[in-house]
């Protein structure tokens, strides 16, 4: 009997969490102040990673940069900087056109460490690292990303392992790494950066699909975990955008006539929504909408249903022209090296 | 040109409503089924559980051949000679699927010992059953490794040659965990959706290719040793399947060349129900259906 008052409360509970879904929706919540507090973006170096850096620079987050190229890392940090500098200016003046000395406002840094977040020593020693000379991590953005850019059939083994240890094992290594301190203080957030990929496969990308779709399949897992363990105070947010103009999948495309509903995402407004759904703790954001909706009729349909709706947008060989293009750039390199 | 993308256009809704038409059809009829008379089928964790039940299907389907792969050889053996007692031919080869050099050099052994492999079934899988901090780094890799890169090696391994002889089919158990994961078993569901993704792309991938298909089959809890000590809160409403079941509804599938099968047919609502709700929703009903804390009692293989 209980069973079913269990039952009757679920239900009131599930329409009230959709009531409340709708009016978050209506009535965009306060965003959460992330000033002073300690984030560490993978793969801070490009594309996403560096433009989530300027969002928290401007936000007055102290920054931890991780990538595998230093130089790029650098010109992340350099612009973080310039933003601080920036930020500092106004205030500045303020005070010395009011004449008061003013206490010093807080001062935020950018640090940069070089590595491989897909060796799992480096993770773990870097993360010892930051501690030791930033302090307990706040925000952890799971960001870093590869494609080999191969059909299955003709990639290297070690690129298809590539694929996965850093699109997909490197988080086990970052989330282990951190998520124990933010268990203790019952205090922090993990954002999983993933794709439309990780949501719908295409054909020809077999590896970072399953990477991307591992990637999701974690952070849905451990968002159960910490739901189970009741720590309300540690938030997750997945982020799904569609593809991003940033250059890895250049030469993609969908169907010709379809193309201007469905552009490429500027990664500038990809970035900008992600930042809205991190700071009111939304727990999965796809941009543009029309991806809630795509995964939505995928769940419903039969599979030849949903073949002839990727085949009418053209998603289902939409990567053939970034292989193929991928493929003769690098031809153009062997021909160069040959000469 | 206009004219085209109109038609396409129009055409579109047809198509969809003709194929739900067709898949419903489908689901209440009987059909064409494939002879598997001249087929070699290369299992792999073929020892026990569903890989032991899906060796007899298909031996007692008429398959020609039946390969096991697995890494316990007593298993391997027990099911070999059981199988080669009911007349089919059936070989068996220790081998440990996470192993890239180890597969490569299986499958070369593997053709000149007894053919080409026209039907690869890749069913070998780990779960340790752990949530994330209390589990060990090298079990982590370990199950990606058997679950999901395993797949990717024995594919490539076998795929060349069924695209070339233009006869093939490569099917992969996997979990309804990969749609749906649950705490306790990280490791495990996200090398399943991995795999889930993989086994897409690919079918979306060979769609055109002649003669070769892929089937995928999504699970339910099934009451193996695998899974052994966990423990569902509505018995009755969700029983575990039985692995005899799961193996003759996946040979039916490779027979009539389906792309995805879901065991049962309800967990189709589980996959709706989260594509539309918003998260706490799916927390409350997770909570209410005992997914919180099924893995507790989980005691496995050791």
């Amino acid at each position: 009997m209980n069973i079913f008052v269990e039952f009757f409360l679920v239900m009131l509970k599930v329409c009230w969490a959709i009531v409340m879904a709708g009016f978050k929706w209506l009535i965009r919540p306060k965003e959460k102040s992330v000033a002073g507090q300690v984030c560490v973006i993978t793969g801070a170096g490009g594309g996403l990673g560096r433009l989530f850096a300027k969002e928290f620079a401007r936000r007055r987050a102290t920054l931890v940069l991780w990538d595998i190229n230093s130089h790029s890392n650098e010109e992340t940090a350099e612009m973080v900087r310039q933003i601080y500098r920036e930020q500092d200016n106004p205030m500045s003046k303020e005070g010395a056109v009011g004449g008061v000395e003013e206490v010093p406002p807080f001062q935020p840094q950018v640090y940069t460490y070089v590595l491989d977040v897909g060796k799992r020593e480096s993770v773990y020693s870097t993360a010892e690292k930051v501690r030791r000379e930033v302090g307990e991590v706040d925000l952890l953005i799971n960001n870093a990303g590869v494609v080999s850019g191969h059909h299955l059939l003709e990639c290297p083994d070690e690129l298809i392992e590539r694929t996965m240890v850093v699109n997909c094992h490197a988080h086990f290594w970052t989330t282990k790494a951190f998520l124990p301190k933010m268990l203790e203080m019952n205090h922090g957030h993990i954002v999983t950066v993933a794709s439309s990929l990780g949501l719908f496969s295409t054909a020809g990308v077999e590896d970072y699909c399953a990477s991307k779709f591992g990637a999701i399949g974690f952070h849905e897992s451990l968002s159960h975990e910490i739901q189970a363990s009741e720590k309300d105070g540690i938030k997750m947010t997945l982020v799904c955008p569609y593809l991003v103009d940033t250059g890895m999948f250049r030469g993609c495309r969908i169907r010709k006539e379809i193309e201007p509903f469905l552009p490429p995402l500027r990664p500038e407004f990809c970035v900008k929504q992600a930042m809205r759904a991190i700071l009111t703790d939304q727990p999965m954001i796809c941009t543009p909408r029309i991806v809630y909706m795509v995964n939505f009729m995928k769940s419903i349909l039969p599979f030849e249903a949903i073949v002839c709706m990727y085949r009418f947008l053209g998603a289902d060989k939409c990567m053939y022209p970034f292989l193929a293009q991928r493929k003769e750039a690098m031809n153009n390199n062997e021909a160069k090296n040959g000469i | 040109m206009e004219m085209k993308v109109l038609g396409c256009a129009l055409l579109f809704p047809f198509q969809i409503v003709f194929s739900i038409l067709k898949a419903t059809v489908r689901f209440f009829t009987r059909q064409k089924r494939r002879d598997l008379g001249t087929d070699v089928v290369l299992i792999t964790g073929g020892g026990r559980g569903i890989g032991r039940h899906l060796a007899k299907e298909f031996a007692k389907q008429g398959a020609r051949k039946v390969i096991l792969w697995g890494r316990t050889e007593k298993c391997l053996k027990e099911t070999c000679e059981e199988i080669s007692m009911t007349g089919t031919e059936c070989h068996y080869f220790v081998c440990d699927v996470g192993n890239r050099e180890e597969v490569y050099q299986q499958a070369k052994v593997l053709r000149e010992k007894v053919g080409d492999v026209t039907i690869l079934v890749n069913n070998a899988a780990v779960v340790h059953g752990k949530s994330l901090m209390e589990s060990d780094d090298d079990a982590l890799l370990k199950t990606q490794h058997i679950n999901t890169l395993g797949q990717f090696w024995t594919t490539k391994a076998f795929l060349p040659r069924m695209l070339e002889l233009c006869n093939g089919h490569v099917v992969c158990i996997n979990s309804i965990l990969s749609l749906s994961s649950i705490p306790g078993a990280i490791d495990y569901c996200t090398s399943k959706a991995s795999s889930y993704a993989f086994m897409e792309s690919l079918t979306l991938g060979l769609l055109d290719c002649p003669g070769v298909g892929c089937t995928t089959v999504l699970p339910f809890h099934t009451d193996t040793e695998m899974f052994q000590g966990m423990r569902v809160r509505f018995p009755k409403l969700f029983p575990p399947l039985n692995p005899e079941m799961v193996a003759e509804r996946t040979v039916d599938a490779v027979r009539t060349n389906t792309a995805f099968v879901v065991l049962p047919w309800t967990m189709h609502f589980l996959v709706i129900l989260k594509s539309l709700l918003p998260q706490s929703a799916l927390e409350e009903i997770h909570k209410f259906s005992g997914s919180y804390t099924c893995m507790n009692t989980f005691k496995g293989r050791t």
